[in-house]
């Protein structure tokens, strides 16, 4: 066992040891532990802010989603309010328009009956001046002063000859 | 790289020159050369002496201290790093950072999670991660000329000679690649083979980890032959893994030096200077940069391996597959 290369060196062996325990001993304590840690913390907050990108595109998405969903709601909306004034406009003329035709009848009824009354007072007035006319007359007439009795005995026959004359 | 790898190269041939002269009147031994650059320094003349201890000569040598070079390295590259990185407000890393945050997690995800799941994984990443850069860094440290470069300054600079009691001079025998001396790796491989016992017992529970050793439920007589044999593989394991880093670290090491030494052995057969320099140039020193290119890629493929085995027999140990 002379030759150096494989030469049994129990001090080497046992400073390696000493040596590599230290190392691995300072190294995990003020290197490794806090390195894997903080790999292990960035991997969290990586992961993180991943689920939380996530959830705000699909807020978004959800939102925009929504938005259209409203729009889409208000133009109908706005549609269904047009169509109904629309309609109410048309009611409101038309009732107009049937509240004009009905005042115009009732005008024009009002009309034909102050028109008639008018003219039967007209006829009224007409004969009773005819009766007076044709008495005066018939007086002239006949010189002849009648009793009263005998004046409205003339009077009622001429009427009823006024009646019966008149075109009815 | 490609500068440090030629000033290596260049380093290791001027100390190469350096032992030739000293061989010159008994003629350049190659052999002798390349053991001195490969093996740790010897116990007789440490760089500390220590006392013995139970007979145990604690002595500190090249390689120890080498170890304790690249750990002190490791923890203040590192540890820097890591308290400016969490210092900051808002953690953004950056620079180096970035490296020692890929490399945290690449062993987290690739090596450790993998093999020894997820509800150990922070359990065992701190041991892989510190494995692979103390590995990968005395790996690296040995490819790096830096003592010879020193022993340079040393002779040519200083003017002490080759004998001389000087500190660098103290500091230059031997190699620098600890990873390359079988008792280093055989304590790496020591701490692999009590981490897959601690891992096997803080899952199961201690006798349910030595039960889980073999398959339940066979025929008595497998047992006879699989419990020994699985015994075996308990000391296999840790055996191949101070086998496979040593001799890889040990081996690119002696390829490089001896094809440098071809540069001596040639001027010495035509007892010619020129016709040295002329293998040197031509022969030699293209084949030890294109070794030590590829010597880039072994530090860092066995730092790998021994980290992902040590990692699947912990995993083997916690996740009981019979």
């Amino acid at each position: 066992m002379d030759n150096p290369l494989v030469q049994p060196d129990p001090g080497l062996f046992i400073w390696t040891i000493l040596t590599f325990l230290i190392l691995l001993g300072l190294l995990a304590k003020f290197a490794w532990g806090p390195l894997l840690k903080a790999l292990d913390e960035r991997q969290a907050t990586i992961r993180k802010s991943l689920d939380d990108a996530e959830q705000a595109q699909q807020e978004l998405a959800q939102l925009q989603e929504k938005s259209v969903q409203l729009i889409a709601e208000a133009r109908a909306e706005g549609q269904s309010i047009v169509a109904k004034s629309r309609a109410a406009a048309e009611t409101v003329r038309e009732d107009l328009h049937q509240k004009a035709k009905a005042e115009a009848a009732a005008m024009v009824t009002a009309a034909e009956r102050q028109i008639q009354q008018e003219t039967a007072r007209a006829v009224q007035q007409i004969r009773h001046e005819v009766v007076e006319l044709s008495l005066s007359v018939a007086s002239k007439l006949i010189k002849k002063n009648l009793t009263a009795e005998g004046n409205d005995a003339l009077i009622q026959d001429s009427l009823r000859q006024i009646d019966a004359s008149r075109p009815s | 790289m490609t500068t440090q790898h030629a000033e290596e190269v260049q380093a290791a041939g001027e100390h190469a020159v350096d032992a030739a002269h000293g061989a010159i009147e008994e003629g350049f031994n190659a052999g002798e050369v390349i053991i001195e650059h490969v093996s740790n320094s010897s116990l007789d003349h440490p760089i500390v002496q220590l006392p013995h201890i139970a007979g145990i000569d604690f002595s500190v040598t090249k390689h120890v201290m080498m170890m304790w070079l690249v750990s002190g390295f490791l923890f203040l590259v590192i540890t820097m790093a890591t308290r400016a990185y969490l210092k900051q407000d808002r953690r953004i890393p950056s620079g180096f950072m970035n490296g020692l945050e890929w490399l945290v997690q690449s062993i987290r995800d690739s090596i450790v999670l993998p093999n020894v799941g997820a509800k150990f994984v922070n359990t065992w990443t701190p041991l892989m991660l510190t494995l692979f850069v103390f590995i990968l860094v005395c790996n690296v440290v040995g490819l790096i000329p830096m003592f010879e470069t020193l022993g340079l300054f040393d002779r040519f600079v200083l003017g002490n000679s080759h004998e001389s009691e000087s500190l660098i001079n103290s500091v230059l025998h031997g190699g620098t690649t600890a990873t390359a001396n079988y008792n280093v790796t055989a304590a790496l491989a020591t701490i692999t083979f009590f981490s897959i016992m601690i891992a096997g017992t803080m899952a199961h529970g201690f006798i349910k980890h030595w039960k889980n050793l073999v398959p339940s439920g066979l025929a008595k007589p497998v047992y006879a032959l699989l419990i020994p044999i699985e015994l075996m593989g308990m000391f296999v394991k840790p055996f191949a893994l101070t086998m496979r880093l040593a001799a890889n670290m040990t081996g690119g090491h002696i390829a490089i030096l001896s094809i440098l030494s071809l540069v001596f052995l040639f001027a010495e057969i035509f007892t010619s200077a020129a016709v040295g320099i002329g293998v040197g140039f031509t022969l030699a020193l293209p084949l030890a940069v294109g070794i030590s290119a590829l010597e880039i890629i072994v530090v860092m493929v066995q730092a790998y391996v021994f980290t992902l085995l040590t990692a699947v027999f912990i995993g083997m140990a916690i996740n009981v597959h019979h």
